[in-house]
């Protein structure tokens, strides 16, 4: 009988012990493929490129673009060459806290951390002198960017003139997030299995604690949307979002439409796009990629920058 | 209270109900879906009378959002219509294990027709595991765990229909001993 206790408690314990994941080198989870903005930032982001910039430079609009969970300024490359040269306006790639870097890193890290880094570049721009900033987020940069919202952290800094998010998640397809208090333990981690193409860009491997920390976030977002969210009295914010998206549920611009409202009042402006595609704007590595999709991510980077112009 | 009359409270509260007879227990549920909203709402569920079947209850569930979380929130307003078939492992005692298989209607109101696109609807089945407090008492009190086996998954169903949920229902059975055999 003891024998068999003894049996069920190691099986107990080898469930509730998860392995590690298998990580190449040729993972951005290996530790030695790194996010390029790390080695020249002054590339990624306006703060580094031009740090003292004219009076005029000042009043040019500049795109704060950040990217979503496990993934790296990649998410927005598309939008830096769809831009090219143009001078009329300046896109800065941030590089979320705790990603681009190891899975160590990634796993260490909260979504406090992963915020930090929009606040880093937005105060390095505000206080270089650029006054209008236009921040646009995908994914779970659009959770993390209500929640700067909600929080107050506009009251005491110049607020953005624009809001823009694509493909923001606050509620998740995979209905199973919230359990991962539960069986994040025993699962360890979770293999997003993706192409192996994605894997220089994309975090392959999620660390539970990370889940934790995403389920956390969307928590308190939909908390504060519940609540009532009021943007600063110069933003407003529009979002477009997937009818069907594999990764943030579409009921999630349901939710931003009721629980958003600018200063005065109004309604948020919300696009539903014909796509089945998580953060449509981004193509490159995509295992198919349809005229329409193309053409959604078209007109979506036009009307992101004619906001950004107005 | 006098000693003999708290004596014989107790014993309804520490007794099991009666078995064998019909009852109609209708109440209360209060619903969670885990990492979601609360949905509130009444609850009736019939006994038919006699041994072999008793067992077996039958009932119906409205719980909604409105009586939830969405009650002064901006959260999305959602409806559950509920029937299900229950089954008591041991009836004659006072906690009974109860197994349950719910199957209904699910509907989510959006408010704009910018999300008519969007999956607003689906059947409901659910099996539900739980207890049930039954003294001799009139007084019901049911906790359950159930998993919606039909979800949103963003690209099909409802976003806002989460499949784990715990729910407790507190009842009166409205059949009084006169009228039971």
């Amino acid at each position: 009988m003891k024998t068999l206790a003894s049996l069920l408690v190691l099986a107990v314990l080898a469930l509730a012990c998860a392995s590690e994941p298998h990580i190449t080198k040729d993972m951005l989870d290996g530790g030695t493929l790194f996010d390029p903005s790390l080695y020249q930032p002054e590339k990624y982001l306006v703060s580094k490129a031009r740090p003292n910039p004219s009076p005029a430079e000042a009043q040019r609009p500049v795109i704060v673009a950040c990217h979503g969970y496990s993934a790296t300024t990649f998410e927005w490359d598309e939008f830096r060459m769809y831009l090219g040269n143009r001078a009329d306006v300046s896109l800065s790639q941030v590089l979320l806290g705790g990603h681009g870097r190891s899975y160590e890193d990634f796993k260490n890290s909260t979504w406090r951390d992963w915020q930090a880094a929009i606040l880093t570049e937005y105060d390095a721009l505000t206080a270089a002198g650029y006054r209008n900033i236009t921040l646009l987020g995908s994914s779970t940069s659009g959770a993390l960017l209500l929640e700067l919202i909600a929080s107050g952290q506009f009251a005491n800094r110049p607020a953005p003139r624009h809001l823009l998010m694509v493909d923001p998640i606050v509620i998740p397809s995979a209905k199973t997030l919230p359990l991962i208090g539960v069986v994040g333990p025993m699962l360890g981690y979770v293999d997003s299995e993706q192409p192996a193409a994605e894997d220089k860009y994309y975090y392959r491997f999620r660390p539970q604690e990370t889940l934790r920390e995403l389920q956390a976030l969307l928590t308190a977002v939909r908390k504060e949307l519940e609540r009532g969210v009021t943007l600063p009295a110069s933003s407003d914010l529009k979002v477009y979002k997937s009818k069907q998206d594999p990764a943030a549920d579409p009921v999630s611009a349901v939710l931003i439409r009721r629980g958003a409202k600018t200063a005065d009042g109004t309604p948020v402006e919300v696009q539903m796009v014909d796509s089945d595609l998580h953060v449509f704007t981004r193509l490159a590595l995509r295992e198919t990629v349809t005229d329409r999709d193309r053409q959604n991510q078209t007109a979506t980077f036009a009307d992101l920058v004619a906001r950004a112009l107005r | 209270m006098k000693p003999t009359r708290y004596l014989l409270f107790l014993l309804a509260l520490t007794t099991g109900s009666a078995w064998g007879q019909r009852q109609l227990d209708v109440g209360i549920r209060l619903q969670k879906a885990i990492g979601l909203y609360t949905e509130n709402g009444l609850t009736a569920q019939y006994t038919p009378e006699g041994r072999p079947s008793q067992r077996l209850y039958f009932g119906l569930s409205y719980v909604t959002s409105r009586l939830g979380t969405a009650l002064g929130s901006n959260a999305i307003r959602q409806d559950n219509f509920l029937l299900s078939v229950g089954y008591f492992f041991r009836p004659r005692w006072i906690v009974r294990p109860v197994a349950k298989l719910n199957v209904g209607y699910f509907a989510a109101d959006y408010g704009e027709a910018l999300f008519d696109d969007l999956p607003r609807t689906s059947p409901l089945v659910s099996p539900e595991l739980g207890l049930c407090y039954c003294p001799k008492f009139p007084l019901k009190i049911g906790a359950g765990i159930g998993y919606n086996l039909l979800t949103g998954d963003g690209t099909a169903g409802p976003g806002t229909l989460y499949p784990v949920f715990v729910q407790t229902s507190v009842t009166w059975n409205f059949l009084s001993p006169k009228k039971q055999r």
